[in-house]
Order: C-alpha cells, then structure tokens, then sequence
C-alpha cells in the first residue's frame, strides 16, 4: 500500500516537473509582428512573423494550423535566375538558440491555402504554431497589405 | 567613308529607341490578343491602351507571395502618379493562370485590395492566346511546387518571371523591373521621360 503511494506521488512530481518545463520551453519562444496578407475567399495567402527563441537551445517548427483556410502549409519563396521566382513546402524550420527567425514576404511563410472567407485590411485573427519543445504557440495576426512590411 | 559612317549611327540610333534610355525590347503594336477583362469585357490588348504609357504586372492569384507585391507595387505607384498629377497612364495585370483566374476571381483579386480600377484593369484569356502573349512578352511561368487537397484536388504553383513592364503608347515594352521589388522612384522617372 505505501509503495503504490510512493509511485502515485512519484509519477505526479514527475508530472508536474515535465509540465513546467514544457510551460519553461514555451514561454522561451515568442511569437511576434504576426500579419496575414490581404485575400480574397477561396484564394491563398500567407502568414508572417517572427520567432524569438529566448532560450539556449534549438527548437524547430514543424507545423502551422488554422482554421482560416482548408489547408496550412510552411513554405519559403526562391528565386532562380533570369528573374524567376518560385516557391515550395519546407517540413520544418530550425529556430537557433538566442536568435530570431523572420517568415518574411520573398522568404519563409505560412501558407493559408484556399481560404474559407474574405480577409479584409484591419481584420484580426489567429493561427497556431506547432514546435518540437515548446508545443502549440498562438499567434495573434492583423490584416495587413503593406509594402512597409516587406522591409522589416 | 564617313557618310557611311554616320548613316550606320543613324541607323543605330533609331533602332535603339531614338538615343533615349528605353530601347525597344518588344514591339507589341502590332499584334493583338483578345483578353477578357474583370467585368467580362473582351479587349484587344494592347491596341485597348494605345496612346497611353502602360505598366504591366504579370500575376496568378493563387500566388501568396510575389503577386500581391508586384500588384500592392502597381498600387503604390499608381497613386505617386496620381498625387504627381501624372496622367494618361494605364494598369494592366494580366494573369498567367487563366485556368484558375477567370474574370470573377480578378474582380474579387482587386475588389479584397481596394484598388482603384478606373485606370487599372486586370485581364485573362483563353490559355492558348494567353501563352502566346507571354510569349511575346517575356514572361515564364512553368508548373512548381503542390498542394493536394482532402477532396484529392491538386493545386499547382508556377515557377515564374517577376515582371513589371513599361509599354509606350505604341505598344513597345521598354523597359523591364522586378515586380516584387521595384524601385518605385525609379519607375516614376522613367514614366515621365518616356
């Protein structure tokens, strides 16, 4: 009987410990500047922000979900020669400890596939990002349509 | 010996756009494209802009990234020629997706941005006129990267030309820029001493 409470308390500590380093992780990266671009229903668009990771150790993201469009999908744009550019899927993004990684316009972004309604200038809305460590990130995101952006 | 000299400058320079900075680099005025605009109207492109300094965007609006700069680009631009009373200059974006950007979806394309369409239009076409056309003018746009959807539709993104162009009123492009990241003083300049 008091070897069963001993695991009961033992497994529940170690609970609570793998909690609050996750609770640690999380709070290590941070999401920041998030902004949708303009689009129409049924069109696609993307999604932009930048992650601080706060901590001394890696993290990678490995997926984006929202409820905006019919598929979400990380991907970067590249450019070749002759002026062409392109894009295409990226399965994961390592965010470096102590550093900063921009989704950016002409870089990586979140791509909202197929959206399920307008997206007006002003308009606000959300999106989550999933990391290896620090798990399902919420990122608040404005409407935007400025070239402004591109430069930040 | 030196008449044929200068005959051979003379001949030089003409083919060159006159001596100015904006050599013909395709003579559009000659042909034409029957397009249909956003409101369903079928134009003859480019004799519908002739007499008018026109910048062109090439877009497809499935695009999330570089179309909506080169088009937000056009806009910028459009109004520092209107804040700069600089008129008889016509928008034309022309999708290279005509599959997918039928009429409506331009409109709904302009209609979400708030452009101001009275000197802007967007254009689409049949595919092979349209092929043609960005043939003619030097656009590439090849089928890249996928996306496959839950109801097993695939949805393809071109691989293409990032292109602004600057058409004189006779329908001769002379000049070409990076749609997504044009110098907008540039341009400008350029306008006013086509």
């Amino acid at each position: 009987m008091k070897i069963r409470t001993v695991l009961y308390l033992l497994l529940f500590i170690s609970g609570i410990i793998v909690a609050q380093q996750n609770k640690n992780q999380s709070s290590k990266i941070e999401i920041k500047e998030a902004w949708i671009r303009v689009a129409a229903q049924g069109a696609n668009t993307a999604l932009f922000f930048e992650v601080v990771n706060n901590s001394d150790k890696p993290d990678t993201l490995l997926a984006a979900e929202s409820e905006l469009a019919e598929v979400v999908e990380v991907h970067e744009t590249f450019k070749r020669e002759n002026d062409m550019m392109g894009m295409r899927k990226v399965n994961f993004v390592v965010i470096p400890p102590r550093s900063t990684v921009k989704f950016k316009p002409r870089d990586l972004h979140v791509m909202l596939i197929k959206l399920k309604s307008d997206l007006k200038v002003g308009e606000k809305s959300e999106a989550t990002l999933v990391f290896k460590n620090a798990g399902k990130l919420k990122a608040g995101a404005v409407v935007r349509d400025m070239q402004m952006m591109m430069n930040k | 010996m030196h008449k044929v000299l200068i005959n051979c400058l003379l001949i030089f320079w003409l083919l060159t756009g006159c001596g100015n900075d904006f050599p013909v680099i395709e003579d559009l005025g000659s042909s034409n494209y029957q397009l249909t605009n956003q409101i369903e109207k079928e134009v003859q492109f480019p004799d519908f802009v002739k007499g008018k300094t026109v910048i062109a965007g090439y877009i497809f609006t499935n695009c999330p990234d570089i179309c909506p700069l080169t088009t937000n680009n056009m806009r910028l631009i459009q109004e520092r020629l209107k804040k700069e009373n600089v008129k008889n200059v016509q928008f034309v974006s022309i999708s290279f997706d005509p599959e997918n950007d039928t009429p409506e979806v331009l409109k709904k394309f302009a209609e979400v941005r708030n452009l101001d369409l009275s000197n802007w239009t967007f254009l689409t076409g049949d595919k092979p006129v349209v092929d043609k056309l960005m043939k003619h003018v030097g656009v590439v746009a090849v089928p890249g990267d996928s996306t496959v959807f839950p109801s097993g539709k695939v949805t393809y993104y071109y691989i293409h030309t990032d292109r602004i162009q600057l058409i004189d009123g006779e329908g001769r492009i002379r000049k070409n820029y990076p749609g997504s990241s044009i110098n907008v003083d540039e341009i400008i300049e350029d306008i006013k001493s086509l």
